[in-house]
C-alpha cells in the first residue's frame, strides 16, 4: 500500500465482499437496471457488480464521507474510464478537505497503469489546478514519455501545464534531447514549434536560426517528414523567397541525387511562388515544377502517383500559357 | 550508414509494412462477410471488457452501423425494436420544471441507477446522471439506423444539453459535471445539431473558431490549440466544417491544399495518424473519410490501402484489429468496413462521411427532415 494517501484500500489483497465489511451494514445496495433486454451487456465480475451496487447506493445518498472516498478508490480501479467515478470522487475530495498531494500521488500511479485513458490525466489536471503548484508535472510527464514518446495525452497535459504556470525556461533543451534521441518524433517538432511560437515568437533571426536547426537534421535523413513540416511551419506566412537560403539548401541536395519526395515537394512549392509571384522565368519554372511532379509520380513516390499527377496538371492548367488550346 | 540504408528503402516506399503485406494478403484478400456480421452480433451480446461500461451506447453503434454497411440488419431484426427501447430508456428525460435541462441528452448506459422504465425514471434525480455528448450523437445515429423516426427524442432538451458543454473557447467537454474538452466532442456536437436540424445547441461562430486555432503547422488540425496534428481530429474538425457549410469560408484555398497533401501523405500502406507512426486500420476512415470530404479520395493509392486493412482481419472469430495479427475490437472493426466502404469495397454500402452512417441511413434523415419542415409549416 502506498503511504501518504489517506485513503487506502485493500484491493491489492484478496477481495472482501461488502457482506463481510461491519462499516457497510447500513447501506442497502442498488442493483443497476438494464431493463429486460440489455444490448453490449459487459461480462461484470461478482466484484464488480457489488461495488458498482454500493457505489450507486452512495451516489443515490450523495454521501461525502470517508468510506464513500474509499470506494470510489475500488470503483476506479475496476473501471478507471468511468469518469462519473472521477467526479464524484473530486466532490467528495473536495468536501472532506482532503489532502491533494497524496492524491497527485495516487493519480500518478493510475496514470502510470493506464497512460492512455482519458480520464484519469483529466482527474490530474483539476489536481493541480488545485493545488495551484505543477512543480511535478514536467517530472512527471517525462516519466510517461519514457515509455511512448508520441503519447498524445501526456503531451496535451505537459502543453498545458507550461502555458498555465509558464514553465517555458527549459522546454526546449528538453525537445532537443528527445529529438537526439529520435528524430523522426514528430510530438518533439511540434512541441518546438508550439515554445518558440509563444516565446520568443518567429522573428527573422529566429527563422533563420531555425532553418539552419531542421536542415541539419534533415541532412541526416532527408526522408524525415517531421523535419520538412517543421521546417514548411517555421516559414508559415512568410514567402520562401524571402529566404533564398532555403532553395539553395535543396538544391545542395537534389544536386546530390537526393530524391526525398519532402525535397522534391519543397522544391515544386518555391517554384509554385515564384509563380504565384509572378517571377521572371515563368515558362521554366513551370516546367522544373511539373518535371517534379512527374519525377515523384513516376519513380520517388509512385504510391501517391494520382496526387503527383494531379499536381502537374494543376500547376499547368493555372500557370500554363494557353498556346497549346486552339492554335 | 544504417540510416541510409533505412532512408533509401522507405524513400522507394518499401517499408516495412508494405513488405509484410505481401504475405499476409496471400491468404486475407477478400473480404470475411459473414464472419464480420457474426462478430458484430456478438458485440450487441455480451463484452468481456469492464472498462466500456460507460460507453455502451457507442459499441451498440459500432455493431449497428457494421452490421448496416455489411447489408445484414435483418440478421437483428427481432431485435430492432428492443434495441430501439434500449436506446431511449438511456435518454435524460426532462422533468416537470425544466429545471434539468441542461443534464439532457444520452447516456452510455444505466450505470449510475436511473430506471429502465422511462415514466419512473422521469421521476428520479440522481447526482451525476446527466448525458455525455458522445453516447448522444452515437445514440442518435443507431435510432437512425435501425430506422427510428427520432419522435420520442426531447430535441429541445437535447440541445440545451448540448449548448450546456460548449465552453467559452468553443470547443466542448464530453458531461455537464466536467471532462476533458476537445475536437471529438466539437464533432458530437456538430453532429446532433445536424441530425436535429437545429443549430440552436451552439454558438457556430465560436466553434469555428476553435476548429481554425486547432489547425496546426503542418497543415492539418489537433485536438485543441498547439496541438500536434492528428488523424482522428483532423476527421472531427473536417466533418465539423462540413456538416455547419463553413469548410470553404474558415479555410483558405492554400489551407485546403495543404491539409489535402498532409493527409495524403498519412498513406504508407494502408493510414497512419500523425507522421512517422506506423499505418493503423482505423485511420483508413479517418483520414479516408476527411479526403472524401475534401474531395480528393481517389487521388490514395486505393489497392495498398485495400490490402492493409482486409490484413488486418481476423481469420476465425471476425472482426478487425489495429494492425495485422492483434485481437479485434469494435472500433476498429467498424473503422476498417467504413475505411472499405469509402473506397467503393463490393457487398458493403456506402457511407454518408460527415456523420459516419450508412448512406441509406442518411437519405432516412434527411426524409425526416423534410417531414419535420412540413410540419412545421402546417
Amino acid at each position: 500500500m502506498s503511504e501518504g494517501s489517506s485513503d487506502d484500500t485493500n484491493t491489492q489483497d484478496a477481495w472482501v465482499s461488502f457482506k463481510d465489511r461491519p462499516e457497510w451494514s447500513d447501506v442497502k445496495p442498488i442493483p443497476q437496471d438494464d431493463g429486460p433486454h440489455p444490448v453490449v451487456q459487459i461480462a461484470y465480475t461478482d466484484q464488480f457488480k457489488e461495488v458498482f451496487d454500493y457505489f450507486r447506493a452512495m451516489v443515490a445518498a450523495d454521501e461525502k464521507s470517508e468510506r464513500s472516498l474509499k470506494l470510489t478508490r475500488e470503483a476506479a480501479e475496476l473501471n478507471p474510464a468511468n469518469y462519473s467515478v472521477w467526479n464524484y470522487r473530486r466532490n467528495i475530495l473536495s468536501e472532506l478537505n482532503k489532502d491533494l498531494r497524496a492524491e497527485l500521488k495516487y493519480i500518478s500511479q493510475v496514470i502510470e497503469d493506464n497512460p492512455k485513458n482519458y480520464q484519469v490525466w483529466h482527474h490530474r489536471r483539476v489536481i493541480v489546478e488545485w493545488l495551484e503548484d505543477p512543480k511535478e508535472e514536467l517530472h512527471f510527464t517525462e516519466k510517461i514519455l519514457q515509455d511512448d514518446a508520441k503519447n498524445y495525452h501526456a503531451w496535451q497535459h505537459r502543453q498545458w501545464c507550461i502555458q498555465q504556470f509558464s514553465l517555458w525556461d527549459k522546454e526546449l533543451a528538453y525537445v532537443e534531447k528527445l529529438l537526439k534521441e529520435d528524430f523522426r518524433n514528430n510530438s518533439a517538432w511540434n512541441q518546438r514549434h508550439f515554445i518558440i511560437n509563444n516565446t520568443t515568437g518567429f522573428t527573422s533571426e529566429v527563422v533563420e536560426k531555425e532553418l539552419k536547426f531542421t536542415q541539419d537534421y534533415i541532412r541526416k535523413a532527408p526522408n524525415n517528414e517531421s523535419a520538412w513540416n517543421y521546417m514548411k511551419g517555421v516559414l508559415s506566412d512568410r514567402k520562401l523567397s524571402e529566404f533564398p537560403s532555403v532553395m539553395d539548401f535543396c538544391l545542395e541536395l537534389y544536386r546530390k541525387e537526393i530524391r526525398s519526395p519532402f525535397l522534391m515537394a519543397c522544391m515544386i512549392d518555391s517554384y509554385e511562388e515564384m509563380l504565384e509571384q509572378g517571377k521572371p522565368k515563368k515558362e521554366e519554372n513551370l516546367q522544373r515544377a511539373t518535371q517534379l511532379c512527374n519525377e515523384l509520380a513516376e519513380e520517388y513516390d509512385t504510391l501517391r502517383r494520382e496526387y503527383w499527377q494531379y499536381m502537374s496538371r494543376s500547376l499547368a492548367s493555372k500557370y500554363g500559357t494557353d498556346v497549346s488550346g486552339d492554335s | 550508414m544504417a540510416l541510409r540504408s533505412q532512408e533509401r528503402s522507405e524513400q522507394y516506399g518499401l517499408s516495412k509494412q508494405k513488405a509484410a503485406l505481401s504475405t499476409h494478403s496471400k491468404h486475407r484478400d477478400e473480404l470475411f462477410h459473414k464472419k464480420h456480421a457474426v462478430f458484430f452480433k456478438r458485440v450487441l451480446q455480451v463484452l468481456p471488457s469492464q472498462q466500456l461500461d460507460t460507453h455502451r451506447v457507442s459499441l451498440a453503434y459500432f455493431a449497428i452501423s457494421g452490421l448496416d454497411l455489411l447489408d445484414s440488419l435483418n440478421d437483428i431484426e427481432s431485435d430492432r425494436e428492443r434495441i430501439i427501447e434500449w436506446i431511449y430508456s438511456l435518454q435524460v428525460q426532462p422533468n416537470e420544471s425544466g429545471s434539468n435541462l441542461n443534464q439532457c441528452g444520452f447516456r452510455g448506459c444505466p450505470m449510475l441507477g436511473h430506471a429502465y422504465d422511462t415514466e419512473q425514471a422521469k421521476f428520479q434525480s440522481i447526482p451525476y446522471d446527466s448525458s455525455n455528448i458522445a453516447m448522444t450523437y452515437t445514440a442518435l445515429a443507431t435510432l437512425l439506423i435501425l430506422g427510428d423516426d427520432l419522435s420520442r427524442v426531447h430535441k429541445k432538451a437535447v440541445l440545451q444539453g448540448v449548448k450546456s458543454l460548449q465552453q467559452p473557447n468553443g470547443s466542448f467537454v464530453s458531461v455537464l459535471e466536467g471532462s476533458e474538452y476537445d475536437m471529438r466532442f466539437v464533432y458530437c456536437a456538430s453532429c446532433i445539431c445536424y441530425m436535429l436540424n437545429d443549430w440552436s445547441g451552439m454558438d457556430v461562430d465560436k466553434a469555428v473558431s476553435y476548429i481554425v486555432q486547432s489547425l496546426s503547422y503542418e497543415g492539418a488540425f489537433g485536438q485543441r490549440p498547439y496541438n500536434e496534428a492528428h488523424g482522428g481530429s483532423t476527421f472531427c474538425a473536417v466533418g465539423s466544417l462540413i456538416l455547419m457549410d463553413r469548410l470553404h469560408v474558415a479555410l483558405s484555398e492554400s489551407q485546403l491544399s495543404a491539409l489535402r497533401r498532409w493527409l495524403l501523405h498519412r498513406q504508407d500502406a494502408g493510414f497512419t495518424g500523425r507522421p512517422n507512426k506506423t499505418a493503423d486500420t482505423c485511420y483508413s476512415f479517418w483520414v479516408g473519410a476527411a479526403l472524401e470530404m475534401l474531395g480528393v479520395l481517389d487521388l490514395t493509392h486505393v489497392t495498398f490501402n485495400r490490402s492493409f486493412v482486409l490484413s488486418a482481419q481476423e481469420p476465425i472469430v471476425g472482426g478487425f484489429s489495429k494492425y495485422p495479427d492483434h485481437p479485434p475490437d469494435p472500433l476498429h472493426s467498424y473503422l476498417g468496413l467504413a475505411g472499405l466502404s469509402l473506397i467503393g469495397e463490393p457487398n458493403i454500402n456506402p457511407i454518408y462521411p460527415a456523420l459516419n452512417i450508412s448512406q441509406r441511413a442518411y437519405d432516412h434523415l434527411m426524409n425526416l427532415h423534410r417531414q419535420w419542415e412540413d410540419e412545421r409549416s402546417h
